[in-house]
């Protein structure tokens, strides 16, 4: 039978923690996340499923202890909001460069500095174009609505593991507060410690006799097998690149104008979407479910069909600079966003894409 | 030309709207962090309120002086450098426990080993306030919360503890509903040269209400607290007539008058002595099997770090043979092209 609840983003985030069977989570209180570790402490999964909760002293401390875990090959995860998320870029490079998978929840509020507690979409390129430093990628998911919340929890694990690479779930003030109707997953069997051993070989599960050592590290002393390490990594992008992207279109089939927007934004969007049909104007709507992997295949194939494109983020405008690069020149690209936990209407959305492109 | 006006301590309050809640604690040590301002002579010119995060660091917004709210834990880390780029200001580090002791342990026990000029007040209210209900580093073992429903399995941070134990050369200990006392503290945190760490027991009346009642509240605060004052005996109680004494190496209660126990047998506070150890016996004294030790603990003076930098750039300067760009451009191999 379906197990359907009304839940907080950020409580569905917890919920499908426990059920995917994640082994363990390290958080430290910032709003407006903190009710991921509220719930996860309030649902005591130590005494069912086994999974560790810990409030950890910082963010640093938090990023660190899933370094950890996810070296034992553990299924570990964290979650934070921005402030608390750039403390965690140091452990973010390192995981990256020790292929090491875990995942990390960033419900994004206004910055910059200490910003405010509203919701904003301004990490994207702290997200998606590194944020510590190095040449490395963070899988990026971008739920849209709290089943997805949910959902994502399980997708970012397999991810992270299928790729060892650490996933990541970016998300918004909107989505991780506003309660909506969920369908939760059955519950998942956490790994044994032979399940791991097999099928994870690289992870610290203790030398037995005839095993090589295991040692997790994100360098190698010679600078030529670095690079070698540098080009492996960089293999393993590409291929996310061609296998993991995920979208969603929507009325993109007769579309004269184009919005690209993710999370709630794209939500916003949907309802532009309509707003602008009503009044005549043909327009769709592109979410990018991944953000890395970016949709750039199918944002190119639209600009040769649309007019012009608005991406839409509660930013200043940052993945405008992805949908442009994939448009690339072949039609005109335009963003619109308001600022530091400011959230657009729908109707300020379809003004501004009237303003851009309907207006001489 | 205007004249000369002394200020007193309205003149250190802001025209911003005070956003703590109602009965919070934090008003308390508003008021007398002012009243001691005032009662010094300072000009609000001459005093930087450094904060990180936290319902204590919106404490520089409330203060007619240079103030800076920064980041979560690194309030010390700014205030230092504060200081040491100018040594003329006088700089107050506001913290609380979560601030100071969980993500800030760090700079806090590094600056207060540099023993910098500033001064720390330390809200302790055993919660974080601001994110609305988790525990911190100084909740007790067992404490419940929203992050802890079932109760903390860790044990709390002394804050004199850090202190003392990070070398540093000042403690005191006050509570948010003595004003008078707070006062006091606060004058002698100033006047000490080097870093004051001053714990303020507050109480946070959302989430953590009553948390420091049984020893704080006015109807037996006498009994169960002792306020320490310098070459002073040891004396507590509603009739002043119990006492602290060293009985081998460990603290006893007495009361004076039973057993053949008179003021002479009481320890005399020496907040003066540079050994920790007696320092630490009564900062760690809790209640009920002790009362919780108020006022200046230690008091020891130290090198001050903005000091010996200021004057270790003197020194240098003084001996170097390079006086001015022009002894530098004509230093080393030169000579003239005829």
């Amino acid at each position: 039978m379906k197990e359907i609840k009304l839940m907080k983003g950020n409580e569905a985030i917890a919920e499908a923690a426990i059920r995917c069977g994640a082994d363990g989570y390290f958080g430290y209180p910032i709003t407006p996340q903190s009710e991921v570790m509220e719930t996860l402490m309030a649902l005591k999964p130590w005494e069912t499923t086994g999974m560790v909760v810990l409030q950890a002293e910082s963010e640093i401390a938090s990023i660190n202890m899933v370094y950890g875990g996810a070296g034992c090959g553990k299924k570990v995860l964290t979650s934070s909001s921005s402030p608390g998320v750039s403390l965690m870029q140091e452990g973010l490079t390192y995981l990256a460069g020790a292929e090491l998978p875990c995942v990390v929840v960033n419900v994004v509020r206004g910055g910059p500095g200490l910003g405010t507690i509203q919701p904003a979409q301004s990490d994207y390129f702290q997200a998606v174009k590194g944020g510590g430093h190095g040449d490395y990628k963070l899988i990026v998911l971008a739920p849209a609505s709290v089943q997805e919340m949910a959902d994502f929890v399980d997708l970012a694990f397999d991810l992270a593991f299928k790729y060892r690479n650490p996933a990541f779930i970016l998300t918004d003030g909107v989505i991780g507060q506003m309660m909506e109707k969920v369908e939760l997953a059955p519950f998942k069997p956490r790994w044994t410690n032979e399940e791991i051993e097999k099928n994870h070989p690289w992870a610290t599960m203790g030398k037995k006799q005839r095993k090589e050592r295991n040692v997790i590290t994100s360098v190698e002393l010679d600078p030529y097998k670095h690079e070698d390490l540098n080009k492996k990594l960089q293999a393993k992008y590409r291929l996310i690149q061609e296998t993991e992207v995920r979208l969603e279109m929507i009325a993109c089939e007769d579309a004269d104008y184009l919005l690209v927007a993710y999370g709630a934004s794209a939500r916003i969007c949907e309802k532009a979407v309509e707003v602008a049909r009503s009044k005549g104007i043909k327009v769709g709507l592109l979410r990018p479910i991944t953000l890395f992997p970016f949709p750039t295949l199918e944002i190119k194939r639209l600009a040769a069909q649309v007019k012009g494109i608005l991406s839409v983020e509660m930013s200043a405008g940052q993945m405008v600079e992805d949908v442009r690069l994939a448009a690339n020149g072949v039609v005109r690209v335009e963003h619109f966003g308001r600022l530091g936990g400011i959230i657009h209407s729908p109707s300020e959305v379809v003004e501004a894409l009237e303003n851009f492109f309907l207006k001489a | 030309m205007t004249d000369f006006k002394e200020l007193t301590y309205v003149d250190f309050k802001s025209d911003q709207l005070v956003k703590w809640c109602p009965g919070c604690g934090d008003h308390a040590i508003l008021n007398s962090v002012q009243k001691a301002m005032a009662d010094l002579g300072y000009k609000k010119e001459d005093v930087a309120v450094i904060s990180g995060i936290g319902c204590s660091s919106r404490f520089p917004y409330y203060m007619d002086t240079y103030g800076f709210h920064t980041i979560h834990g690194r309030g010390a880390a700014i205030a230092s450098g504060v200081k040491v780029a100018n040594p003329k200001l006088s700089v107050w580090h506001i913290t609380g426990d979560g601030d100071a002791l969980a993500i800030g342990g760090n700079h806090f026990i590094h600056a207060v080993r540099r023993n910098i000029d500033m001064n720390v007040i330390l809200f302790n209210n055993q919660i974080y306030g601001l994110t609305k209900g988790q525990y911190s580093p100084t909740s007790k073992r067992g404490f419940v919360s929203k992050t802890s429903p079932f109760g903390t399995v860790e044990s709390p941070f002394r804050p004199a503890e850090l202190c003392m134990g990070a070398r540093g050369h000042f403690f005191a200990r006050c509570i948010d509903n003595d004003l008078k006392h707070q006062v006091v503290v606060m004058k002698d945190a100033a006047a000490h040269k080097g870093t004051s760490v001053v714990e303020v027991l507050q109480n946070c009346v959302i989430f953590n209400d009553k948390t420091h009642e049984a020893v704080t509240a006015k109807a037996f605060r006498a009994d169960r607290t002792i306020y320490l004052e310098q070459g002073k005996p040891m004396v507590f109680g509603t009739d002043s007539n119990k006492g602290l004494r060293l009985n081998g190496l460990a603290l006893e209660v007495v009361t004076i008058g039973e057993n053949g126990i008179t003021e002479k047998d009481l320890l005399v506070h020496d907040a003066t002595c540079s050994n920790t150890a007696l320092h630490l016996m009564l900062a760690e004294m809790e209640y009920p099997n002790f009362p919780v030790a108020l006022g200046v603990i230690r008091a020891v003076e130290a090198p001050v770090y903005d000091q010996a930098l200021a004057q270790q750039i003197v020194d240098v300067q003084e001996q170097a043979k390079i006086k001015s760009f022009n002894d530098l451009v004509m230093s080393g191999d030169v000579w003239d092209v005829e």
